[in-house]
């Protein structure tokens, strides 16, 4: 066993930080409790935010050096990673565009597209959402019914997407929609598709939150042309499952380090308060340290699997399942503890300041939901790991 | 990095799964547990300290094999899995207590020990009542010891007793007329636990302030490693249960809220598998964060393994509600060493007091 970081990793993680300190102006948190701000201008931030990464050659860190990268290994990611979240950056607008979009083109784009889409991808000059999820297709997503007719050389595609992340501020999105209509998977394909065009239009969904950071698109003989097909017609499916699996080493201590942010934000408050010797709360803070703390042992396990070359398994169905299920304990536990004060909105001249546990509370209900449910993945732990029969 | 064991500790892994797969199966365990007046087998026993089990951790200029905390979680989780009955864990930590005390008692005992010559095991509990360890008063004056300790494992049986006083640890021998010794008998039909009155000669060990928390973590660590081999072995079995018995003309296996919960075992089973051999990795390297890890181990592996034998006895549906099948044994080890070793409680405690980010 080793799970000691090398000098060279243990420098980089140490640079990264010296850079975040001087170059991040001001932390999310004081952004978000900042009344002159509009949701736009908060997507500005990231966006100024993104440029910033992209300018220094954080983004895109493991992919080719002509495609912006540094042949990043996945313990510099994973560092990387854990660094941004320890520190309340911004959350970059291209985040699914760089960890889905960007691999799918480098390992199965043509050189035009790459050429053409991932520049101003990593530079934030255009913003991309992601098209998988519908309607009537969420958990099931291959039964997605959106679909892409010929029309000479390019395709018409008529459907609806759903919780599409940035969509309301999006200049592009990848979508997956059918070519056939009878294979399940074989049928499905991978499009780039321009939203200002005739034939598409997008709707602000208004969350729990009350922001309205996700969209619904509504395709109406949208245009793909055939040059923004990535891929050959029925191999989405394929792309979009691979791509999923490419770079997971980068998640690995990244939610441990958050956390540990949200937990010592949660025990200067209860200290502060005057609650921190009571056996009851120090019960409960101690349980989400030893949990916080059990997450980061089980990424260094898997970080240190796929450093030493290991096929990355189906341990990311489990990590996915302990974050989430952890995030809505912890600020179930924060609300309980700090009582009502922490329910007042972060732009309330009586709030208290750091981490908004009420934003996060209703943030982490969806958690559990997204990027394949509890649900799913518990079925994908029984089915692949368990190998247990489907009835 | 690399999670995995290296060459030396898989070998002694798979070699100690070997040897307990041959000679102190399950079925081994349970015949000991009902008929032996001992608890467990001293003939097995010895051929552990033949093999040289007891020094694991011992240097090689020690006598020892130089494994560290991560080949004793290896070998205690593979004990886990058969639910090996008898005082291994006290053992490896009454070496590691002898090793750290000064002068000639000491080493002699030790020796005794290695060679599987004397049984020596801690006496640290004080009262019957509380989930923590009652205060010491076991009082060490003019070479006599005097107090009752409770909870003694194996202690009836013992050629030698490391006994904490307020003074020190006193290091007592068998009288010649034996232990003034009440059994203690408790749900884990495995355990020989007993109270011990003590007035007698003793003598104090010469110790580093550091020492008793030292042996104390790693008990601590190696109930952790123990729980995980529990809960891997209870999920195993759990899964072919599942596998091969049907209901409604289809496998348990097929059925989604059966699979639900088995992938919740398996989860509570390798996080265990993380922070066990993360924080006994931690310790072999003296790392500063070593002792907040351990203690996260111990807690999260003692609810975890509580859950996972649970589940195994409710998956089983009736039958495992019987004597005769095995999650039973699984469960009650387990509450044993919830209990000992720093309780949930006292661990999650630990936790937080050494948590970096919960410092002022």
């Amino acid at each position: 066993m080793d799970l000691r970081f090398t000098d060279e990793q243990l420098q980089f993680q140490a640079d990264v930080r010296a850079w975040i300190t001087s170059n991040l102006d001001r932390p999310w948190s004081e952004h978000v409790a900042d009344a002159r701000h509009t949701p736009d201008s908060l997507v500005e931030v990231r966006r100024q935010w993104q440029k910033k990464l992209h300018e220094a050659g954080f983004l895109g860190m493991g992919w080719p050096e002509e495609w912006g990268g540094r042949g990043a290994t996945e313990v510099e990611q994973a560092l990387f990673e854990a660094e941004i979240h320890r520190a309340d950056c911004p959350q970059v607008p291209n985040f699914l565009g760089i960890g889905l979009l960007g691999p799918a083109l480098i390992h199965h784009g043509t050189e035009d597209q790459r050429r053409r889409f991932i520049p101003p991808m990593l530079s934030c000059d255009e913003i991309w959402c992601q098209g998988f999820s519908e309607p009537s297709s969420g958990s099931d997503l291959a039964s997605l019914r959106t679909r892409a007719e010929p029309d000479g050389e390019d395709f018409r595609i008529t459907g609806q997407k759903v919780w599409t992340t940035f969509g309301p501020w999006a200049n592009w999105i990848f979508v997956l929609a059918r070519t056939d209509l009878e294979d399940r998977y074989g049928g499905i394909s991978f499009f780039l598709v321009p939203i200002d065009q005739a034939g598409v239009e997008m709707r602000p969904i208004r969350q729990i939150t009350g922001e309205s950071e996700f969209g619904e698109v509504f395709f109406d003989g949208a245009l793909a042309r055939r040059e923004h097909l990535v891929g050959k017609p029925g191999e989405g499916w394929r792309i979009a499952m691979t791509v999923l699996g490419y770079e997971r080493g980068a998640a690995t201590l990244s939610n441990p380090a958050q956390y540990d942010g949200y937990l010592h934000d949660l025990i200067a408050g209860v200290r502060a308060q005057g609650d921190l010797e009571r056996a009851d709360v120090r019960e409960k803070l101690g349980r989400l340290i030893v949990e916080n703390e059990v997450m980061r042992s089980n990424g260094l396990r898997t970080l240190a699997n796929l450093a030493a070359g290991q096929a990355p398994g189906p341990e990311s169905s489990i990590e996915k399942i302990l974050w989430s299920e952890f995030a809505q304990r912890q600020s179930d536990a924060a609300l309980e503890l700090l009582g009502p004060q922490a329910q007042l909105a972060p732009t309330s001249r009586d709030a208290r300041g750091g981490v908004d546990w009420a934003y996060e509370y209703l943030w982490s209900r969806a958690g559990t939901i997204y990027s394949g449910s509890s649900e799913i993945q518990r079925n994908i732990i029984a089915k692949r790991v368990l190998g247990m029969p489907t009835r | 990095m690399q999670f995995d064991l290296d060459d030396d500790r898989e070998l002694l892994r798979s070699s100690t799964r070997d040897l307990l797969e041959a000679e102190a199966p399950l079925a081994q365990t349970r015949s000991l547990m009902e008929d032996a007046a001992d608890g467990y087998s001293k003939a097995f026993f010895g051929q552990l300290a033949e093999l040289g089990y007891f020094g694991l951790l011992l240097s090689e200029e020690e006598g020892g094999a130089a494994m560290g905390a991560v080949g004793l979680a290896a070998v205690l989780t593979e004990m886990g899995r058969v639910a090996l009955p008898g005082p291994f864990l006290e053992s490896v930590m009454a070496a590691e207590l002898l090793r750290r005390a000064e002068g000639e008692a000491a080493a002699g005992l030790l020796r005794r020990l290695l060679g599987g010559e004397a049984l020596v095991v801690w006496a640290d509990r004080e009262g019957l009542a509380g989930a923590e360890p009652g205060p010491t008063e076991t009082r060490l004056e003019s070479g006599r010891i005097r107090g009752q300790k409770t909870f003694v494992p194996f202690g009836a049986q013992a050629d030698a007793l490391l006994v904490t006083t307020t003074g020190g640890v006193a290091l007592v021998a068998r009288p010649d007329a034996g232990w003034a010794s009440t059994a203690l008998p408790t749900l884990d039909h495995a355990q020989r636990f007993v109270r011990i009155e003590l007035d007698g000669p003793a003598e104090l060990l010469t110790l580093s302030d550091a020492a008793l928390d030292e042996v104390r973590r790693l008990g601590s660590l190696g109930a952790a490693a123990t729980l995980l081999g529990l809960m891997d072995r209870s999920l195993e079995i759990t899964l072919a249960y599942m596998a091969e018995r049907e209901a409604f003309g289809a496998p348990l296996a097929s059925f989604q809220a059966l699979q639900h919960r088995a992938a919740d075992m398996l989860m509570k089973t390798e996080t265990t598998r993380s922070a066990v051999f993360r924080a006994a990795w931690a310790s072999d390297e003296g790392e500063p964060d070593a002792a907040f890890l351990v203690a996260v181990a111990k807690a999260w592996a003692g609810d975890a393994a509580r859950r996972v034998c649970g589940e195994a006895i409710q998956m089983h549906g009736g039958v495992g509600y019987t004597w005769e099948y095995d999650p039973h044994v699984y469960l009650k080890r387990v509450k044993t060493l919830e209990s000992f070793h720093g309780s949930t409680r006292a661990q999650i405690e630990a936790a937080l007091e050494r948590a970096p980010i919960a410092a002022e």
